[in-house]
């Protein structure tokens, strides 16, 4: 030791350690009178979402000590199409975990593709017999209400894939939405006899969207030649294929006659319009988490706002397929400008028909299908919280009442449609 | 008789149950710790006898040094447990021995004190005996001091010999390397200019 | 016994007066004695013990004992009825009589040195006039015990726990008697109520400054401070106990009831040594230096005493007692256990000489003024 100090000090210092800790807060859980405060991955039991479970045997296999028994059944699918094939579907009948055998390594949630198996931290499942410890598939899915919500993410972090992905769609929507306003708005001053043309036609052309990574070879070439970097050439080959494609589209578009492309214009069905859970209205969304908002309040109300524009555009789309009929029969070449813009633009891979185009116009409650295992309504939360409920309960009764009002709004948007 | 008699009658009779005990005992652990309550109950002959300081030098000294030394002794030597047939081959000459040493206390004591009563003699108080030791007698008592000095000190010496004959052994080689050492240089001479080889041997046996 | 040699007792038995000695009665001053006697042996020691469990527990961020009686306060009290119906153990090989014996005798000297202790003005059963020297020589018996005990439970290391103690209890038993000692040459009495008069009443020379003797033998305060906790075989000091090495020592082979004497033994020791320290070094039930107790007006103001003066007496004793107890518990968190060379060096190289040197200061220091 090279700082000696004087003997004794090391004695005191100590006892200054051990004084200090005197007035600490102890770090005991009361646990039999209060809750264990327990972090949200701890491993108490395996839940299950059974609605998620395509049997595929990965968690029974993988299981080192094989306490997970499935049983099931084929079942055959009707043709979904006329003349189609028909298609075998496996159905559970039975998933039961034997937690007397379970060592919980939680290789099964882990091997899990379809976000079947779930960690719950509930733990307080001892029985006195030891053949009540094997959980049986309605059990194992009242656990799944108690899996609580993912932990938010860091700082800075990039959202989870399936998120990414979620916002990319939401945002190719808007932009077909955008184009659908832009159709609607040519029709509608169509039908007045404003000839509006070339402010569609210019509307329309940014629409065309190029993907990335597709350059124009000659130019590229012919800037690596001069002596241009990798990077220069390739952005500018870009550029220059993007001018081209435009130009090669405007062409296409002079060329083929508007006749039947007016026929293709999508007659808007406001009943149509399914909303998933993953749609969310980037802009409110930015602008919350600018706020300062977590990114799971953002998330919700940037849902709602998205729902209400939705709703907002749906209105508008009604108004303007009301009056669309009238003059959308004698197809004039000012009024293809805009759908035959349309056409080419759905050959490009962000545009698409709106995902929930196919989806059948009338659904029952049981019918629509919520996603998210984490989302709670807040408000019953915090009702039942203030009503000295334990807060697994109020969170448990808030998942419910948050995917009973995710439902209802669904079906509330369809029924306004 | 008055309670005072009759407590000095129990203890006298703890005291001499428990040191005939003491001598007929044959486990030596219960030897010795028959021998402790015995000198617990002289400790306790005193207190009735009113020498309340001399009763407590009793128990700290005998009781509580010198029966756990020899408790320790023999814990620390040999502690059997159980049954063990310890018998001295002369229990006739021991017998004999404490016979006439009782017999002489005997005749010396009860002519001498016998027909004094007790009940009225009090120990001395503290003070009194400190001023009796460390003014009246202060001679004495240093000069027995210096003897248990040098009784304690002649034990630490014996037991250190004892005890580290490998020890001493080490010491004397170390000096003898360290001389050695010194005249090295001399040595390193001498074999140059071929030193008597019995010389050298000499400083190699060791 | 000491008092049924009434006639031949002025030397044993000090002249202040118990508050327990109403009446010329003998029975009932006897009775009342037993009584305090025994609060102070089985009520106190609880006390100590429920400090000594919430502190270590605090210190070590627990909460300590919340389950039995308000706060965990009879937690001790719980423990003690679990421990009357465990089942009483007594390995084949041991020796019976012996066995049984050990913690009774390891036991008894501490609620015979609880005798001499005073609490507070006239609270105590009996001021002897060798009031410290019998109580430092009633407690060197314990060791007999502790001895008994580890040779009785017919297991090495119980044996080689008995050894540590009886080693451990004789080297520290020197410091500390070194150290009383030389209280009770600046005290000038063995007294130990003498004790604390002579502290109430003791003033820096030359000044009127009130001063307990704490402070002029701070050094002896020390010395005998470590030698009691070693002496109790509490860590840091408890080798003969050594859980991690020797597996509980002496206290190996011993279950139920005879388990919670060594256990009591042990927490009592506490209160004794807390008693003694704070009768030796602390003023006794003094509230602070020089400042006599309500209702005071002997020596100091601390004798002739109204009731209100005498509880407050009282519990200003047994405060600094669980002081005490605090500061041994502190150590014992703080603290690892030493070895058991550093032990028997530092008992014999350091604290002797320091002890003697302590008395050849105070011995100066009282011819001198």
């Amino acid at each position: 030791m090279a700082t000696t100090s004087p003997p004794g000090v090391g004695l005191l210092k100590g006892l200054a350690v051990t004084i200090k800790h005197v007035f600490s807060r102890p770090s005991t859980q009361m646990y039999p009178k209060e809750r264990p405060d327990l972090p949200p991955r701890s491993r108490g039991v395996i839940a299950l979402m059974e609605e998620n479970c395509t049997v595929c045997m990965l968690c029974a296999r993988e299981c080192p000590d094989w306490c997970i028994y499935i049983d099931s059944h084929k079942e055959t699918v009707p043709p979904a199409k006329e003349g189609g094939r028909a298609r075998t579907r496996n159905v559970l009948d039975r998933f039961a975990i034997d937690f007397a055998l379970c060592m919980y390594c939680g290789i099964c949630v882990e091997v899990c593709p379809f976000d079947a198996l779930w960690w719950s931290p509930e733990f307080e499942y001892s029985e006195y017999s030891m053949g009540l410890l094997l959980h049986e598939k309605d059990k194992l899915r009242e656990w799944a209400d108690t899996v609580p919500p993912p932990p938010p993410l860091e700082e800075g972090a990039l959202p989870p894939a399936e998120v990414a992905d979620a916002i990319e769609k939401a945002a190719k929507q808007r932009e077909l939405a955008a184009a659908e306003e832009a159709e609607a708005a040519v029709q509608a001053e169509a039908t007045t006899g404003a000839a509006a043309a070339p402010a569609a036609g210019k509307k329309a052309e940014p629409e065309i969207e190029v993907t990335a990574g597709q350059i124009d070879q000659e130019t590229f070439d012919k800037l690596i030649a001069e002596g241009k970097s990798e990077r220069i050439a390739r952005s500018k080959a870009k550029a220059a294929w993007v001018k081209k494609e435009k130009a090669r589209l405007k062409a296409e578009m002079e060329a083929s006659g508007g006749g039947e492309a007016a026929a293709e214009a999508p007659a808007p069905k406001p009943a149509e319009v399914h909303v998933e859970a993953g749609q969310i209205d980037q802009e409110t969304y930015d602008q919350l988490i600018a706020e300062g908002k977590t990114e799971r309040m953002a998330r919700a109300k940037a849902k709602a706002a998205y729902v209400k524009k939705e709703k907002a555009r749906l209105r508008a789309e009604q108004a303007a397929a009301a009056a669309t009929p009238a003059a959308g029969t004698p197809a004039t070449a000012e009024t293809a400008e805009a759908p035959a813009a349309e056409a080419p633009a759905s050959g490009a891979p962000a545009t698409d028909a709106a995902p929930a185009s196919g989806a059948p116009a009338a659904k029952r409650l049981g019918d629509v299908h919520v996603e998210g295992t984490g989302e709670i309504d807040q408000e019953t939360f915090d009702r039942l919280i203030a009503e000295g409920k334990s807060e697994r309960i109020a969170r448990s009764k808030a998942k419910a009442a948050w995917v009973k009002k995710r439902k209802q709004e669904l079906l509330d948007q369809e029924g306004d449609a | 008789m008055t309670a005072h008699d009759l407590v000095f009658v129990i203890v006298g009779l703890v005291t001499a149950v428990s040191a005939i005990l003491v001598v007929t005992s044959r486990h030596l652990m219960h030897a010795a710790l028959y021998l402790a309550l015995t000198l617990t109950g002289i400790g306790g002959v005193f207190l009735v006898l009113g020498a309340g300081f001399i009763a407590l030098v009793q128990v700290v000294v005998y009781v509580g040094a010198v029966a756990v030394l020899f408790l320790f002794g023999l814990m620390l030597t040999r502690a059997p447990i159980g049954r063990e047939a310890l018998d001295s081959q002369n229990r006739g000459l021991g017998l004999a021995v404490a016979g006439a040493l009782f017999v002489l206390l005997a005749a010396l004591i009860i002519p001498a004190f016998g027909g004094e009563s007790t009940a009225e003699v009090t120990g001395p108080t503290i003070e009194a005996i400190g001023i009796a030791i460390f003014a009246d007698w202060v001679l004495p008592f240093e000069v027995l001091s210096m003897l248990l000095l040098a009784a304690l000190i002649g034990a630490i010496l014996l037991a250190r010999r004892e005890a580290g004959e490998s020890g001493t052994e080490a010491e004397v080689t170390r000096i003898e390397m360290g001389e050695a050492l010194a005249d090295e240089p001399d040595r390193h001479e001498a074999v140059g200019t071929s030193a008597p080889a019995g010389e050298l041997g000499a400083g190699g046996g060791r | 016994m000491i008092e049924l040699t009434s006639a031949s007792a002025t030397a044993f038995v000090a002249q202040a007066v118990s508050v327990f000695d109403v009446g010329d009665g003998f029975v009932v001053p006897l009775l009342l004695k037993l009584v305090f006697i025994l609060a102070m042996f089985f009520v106190v020691p609880i006390l100590g013990g429920y400090l000594e469990h919430k502190v270590m527990g605090r210190m070590q961020d627990r909460r300590g004992p919340v389950e039995a009686g308000p706060f965990g306060s009879l937690q001790l009290v719980a423990d003690g009825i679990k421990f009357i119906q465990k089942e009483d153990v007594i390995p084949r090989a041991a020796d019976p009589w012996v066995f049984a014996m050990a913690p009774g005798v390891a036991l008894v000297p501490v609620l015979l040195v609880l005798l001499v202790i005073p609490i507070g003005p006239g609270v105590f059963a009996l001021d002897l006039e060798l009031g410290l020297f019998y109580a430092l020589a009633i407690s060197s018996i314990s060791t007999l015990g502790i001895l008994m005990g580890g040779w009785a439970s017919a297991n090495k290391f119980s044996l080689l726990g008995g050894l540590r103690a009886a080693g451990q209890l004789i080297a520290y038993e020197l410091p500390l008697i070194l150290a009383a000692a030389a209280v009770a040459l600046q005290a000038g009495t063995l007294s130990l109520v003498g004790i604390v008069e002579a502290q109430a009443t003791f003033l820096i020379p030359g000044t009127d400054i009130n001063l307990w003797y704490l402070f002029p033998q701070l050094l002896g305060f020390g010395i005998f401070f470590l030698a009691a906790m070693a002496e109790l075989a509490r860590p840091p000091f408890d080798m003969p106990i050594a859980d991690s090495e020797l597996v509980f020592g002496y206290m190996t082979e011993y279950t139920g009831i005879k388990f919670a004497m060594f256990l009591l033994t042990e927490y009592a020791g506490m209160i004794v040594m807390g008693g003694l320290i704070a009768v030796l070094y602390l003023g006794g039930w003094q509230l602070l230096p020089g400042v006599p107790l309500p209702g005071c007006e002997g020596a100091g103001g601390i004798f002739d005493c109204g009731w209100q003066g005498q509880l407050l007496g009282v519990a200003v004793t047994l405060g600094k007692m669980m002081l005490i107890v605090f500061l041994f518990v502190w150590a014992r968190v703080t603290y690892p256990r030493l070895r058991e060379d550093q032990l028997q060096r530092m008992a014999w190289l350091v604290l002797v000489p320091l002890a003697l040197l302590n008395l050849a200061v105070i011995t100066v220091a009282k011819v001198v003024f």
